[in-house]
């Protein structure tokens, strides 16, 4: 019998263990050069333990790791889906329509490249509630990715495929979902791909604006005014691994999605 | 007797009657009728006329070709009897109603294929036949799409997606889902053309079939470059000038009986004097001078 255990099967783990490997030689020598004052990677494994130790606690007076990245990652959850149900159908209306599109265009051009974190004071003026204001400025930046990714989808609907509505009389609603739909897709994920990625960037500076709650909080508060820099690196692998973890997830619907001829 | 009737009626009478006959015999006669079509497109450049002024008439269940050189608007020209082309001036009729937008009546193969890449094949189908014969019920159009797909001999793969299929399954998925909103006329945009050799002959063959099965009532009408698939595919072969401005060179009849044998009709004299034709008509000269 054939064993299932290649080399090259084995390689791509090698890289990904080397790659680790340099990152913490990197890590253990600017630890030493700054004499510890940046812990160097054991501390910080104690200390991550130490955090780790009944992660999901929820006690009025204090939250677990666990609890903070769960609040953190649903208030990431409702902003980004509020701002993907808005994107996708500007989208795709914004790529079938040449009127929309230069509609809707320069009011993207100008909102876009504002940084998330000025609309964090906007929506706390709005709903005087700091949660809901970091939803807020989450909703407003995973909007343009999306948006603009779905309309050059939805703009670039191969003439092959129009030409097969057309010559076999298919419906508007037939056309939106069984060819500008489908054909969007891949370029509608790609979009959700980036905006997730600016939201969870985006997340944790706007709880170190707002307090009191989540990764950003935690990373401020326990951290940096707790005087454990440790806590902060932890803090900082948790966020990087979890990111991480979302871009993977779409780049699997990505792949899951796209179609070849 | 229905002579009878025509007893003790007015000479006037008999004379609409004749008409009525005569027109009925002759449009039920012509299935396609190009009534001198011209198109210009405007580009940067100016107005480029495509085709000039064609006129062509096709008769119901007959199998045409149009060929040509590349950019000869023959490919505009079909677009024309499909309705996805609008003439400048002049007319298309087809099957009695005047062309002004594609249609059921007319089924079309394109050129790749144009398969929707996230469908399977039997959703191709499917959502082509719900969409073009929208008032039949779900059962009778269910029944037509595993009919047409019998038909090609691509009831198995019916769950795999286009991008899984070779060239020649994908285009007999197309054939099938032109033949499945069962049109009067059927338009092949050189359907054929990125086959291999061997794959195109059983495509022919396979085409011809299907005719035969619709009691060759349905008109054909293909775009091509290759001259023999041209001639043993069709009753008449349209030769067109080179572009722009394109118009018709001349119609060869090809009076080769049918059914049509690949290997033997490659020997038949009249083949070949209608091969010969056909090439002096397209290629100016054959010898390469020095």
């Amino acid at each position: 019998m054939k064993t299932s255990f290649s080399i090259k099967s084995v390689l791509p783990v090698l890289y990904f263990i080397t790659g680790m490997v340099i990152l913490g030689g990197i890590w253990a020598l600017v630890s030493k050069l700054t004499k510890n004052e940046l812990p160097n990677p054991q501390t910080t494994w104690l200390v991550f333990k130490e955090v780790m130790h009944k992660p999901f606690q929820n006690d009025p007076d204090y939250k677990g790791i666990g609890t903070k990245l769960l609040s953190s990652l649903g208030r990431v959850g409702i902003g980004f889906g509020l701002g993907s149900l808005v994107a996708i159908p500007f989208g795709l209306l914004m790529g079938s329509s040449k009127i929309a599109m230069k509609i809707i265009n320069p009011i993207v051009q100008i909102l876009k490249p504002v940084s998330p974190l000025a609309w964090f004071p906007l929506g706390l003026a709005i709903f005087q509630d700091s949660p809901k204001a970091s939803i807020f400025m989450i909703f407003i930046c995973s909007v343009w990715p999306t948006l603009i990714n779905t309309a050059f989808g939805a703009a670039n609907v191969p003439q092959d495929h129009k030409n097969v509505s057309k010559a076999f009389g298919f419906s508007k609603s037939k056309y939106l979902t069984k060819i500008l739909l489908p054909f969007s897709l891949p370029h509608i994920i790609t979009g959700l791909k980036l905006s997730i990625g600016v939201a969870w960037m985006v997340i944790v500076a706007g709880e170190m604006l707002s307090g009191g709650q989540g990764l950003g909080y935690f990373v401020w508060e326990e951290g940096f005014n707790g005087g454990s820099t440790a806590k902060i690196l932890v803090a900082i692998i948790i966020i990087g691994i979890v990111g991480s973890i979302l871009d993977k997830c779409f780049t699997w619907l990505q792949t899951r999605f796209s179609y070849t001829a | 007797m229905s002579d009878t009737s025509l007893i003790g009626s007015t000479t006037e009478d008999m004379n609409a009657i004749a008409e009525k006959i005569l027109e009925q015999a002759i449009s039920s006669d012509k299935s396609i009728e190009i009534d001198s079509v011209t198109v210009s497109f405007k580009t940067d450049k100016g107005v480029y006329t495509a085709v000039k002024d064609i006129s062509l008439s096709v008769n119901k269940g007959e199998i045409i070709s149009l060929i040509g050189h590349s950019g000869c608007g023959k490919s505009t020209l079909m677009g024309t009897i499909s309705g996805m082309v609008k003439p400048t001036s002049g007319e298309v009729t087809a099957n009695g109603k005047k062309v002004s937008a594609p249609g059921p009546d007319r089924g079309i193969v394109f050129q790749n294929y144009s398969l929707l890449p996230w469908l399977t094949v039997y959703e191709n189908i499917y959502v082509a036949v719900d969409s073009a014969l929208n008032q039949k019920t779900k059962k009778e159009k269910v029944t037509l799409v595993e009919t047409n797909l019998k038909m090609v001999n691509l009831w198995e793969h019916k769950d795999k997606l286009p991008g899984q299929l070779s060239g020649g399954m994908k285009q007999r998925v197309a054939i099938a889902r032109a033949f499945a909103i069962n049109p009067e006329i059927l338009l092949l945009d050189e359907p054929f053309g990125a086959l291999d050799a061997l794959t195109k002959s059983a495509m022919h063959v396979e085409l011809l079939k299907l005719w035969n099965i619709s009691h060759r009532e349905k008109t054909i009408v293909m775009v091509t470059h290759d001259i023999e698939e041209a001639i043993f595919l069709s009753d008449r072969v349209v030769v067109m000038n080179n572009g722009p401005q394109a118009t018709i060179k001349e119609i060869v009849n090809v009076p080769l009986p049918r059914p049509r044998n690949k290997k033997d009709i490659v020997h038949d004299p009249v083949y070949m004097t209608i091969h010969d034709k056909l090439l002096s008509l397209l290629v100016d000269k054959f010898s390469i001078n020095d």
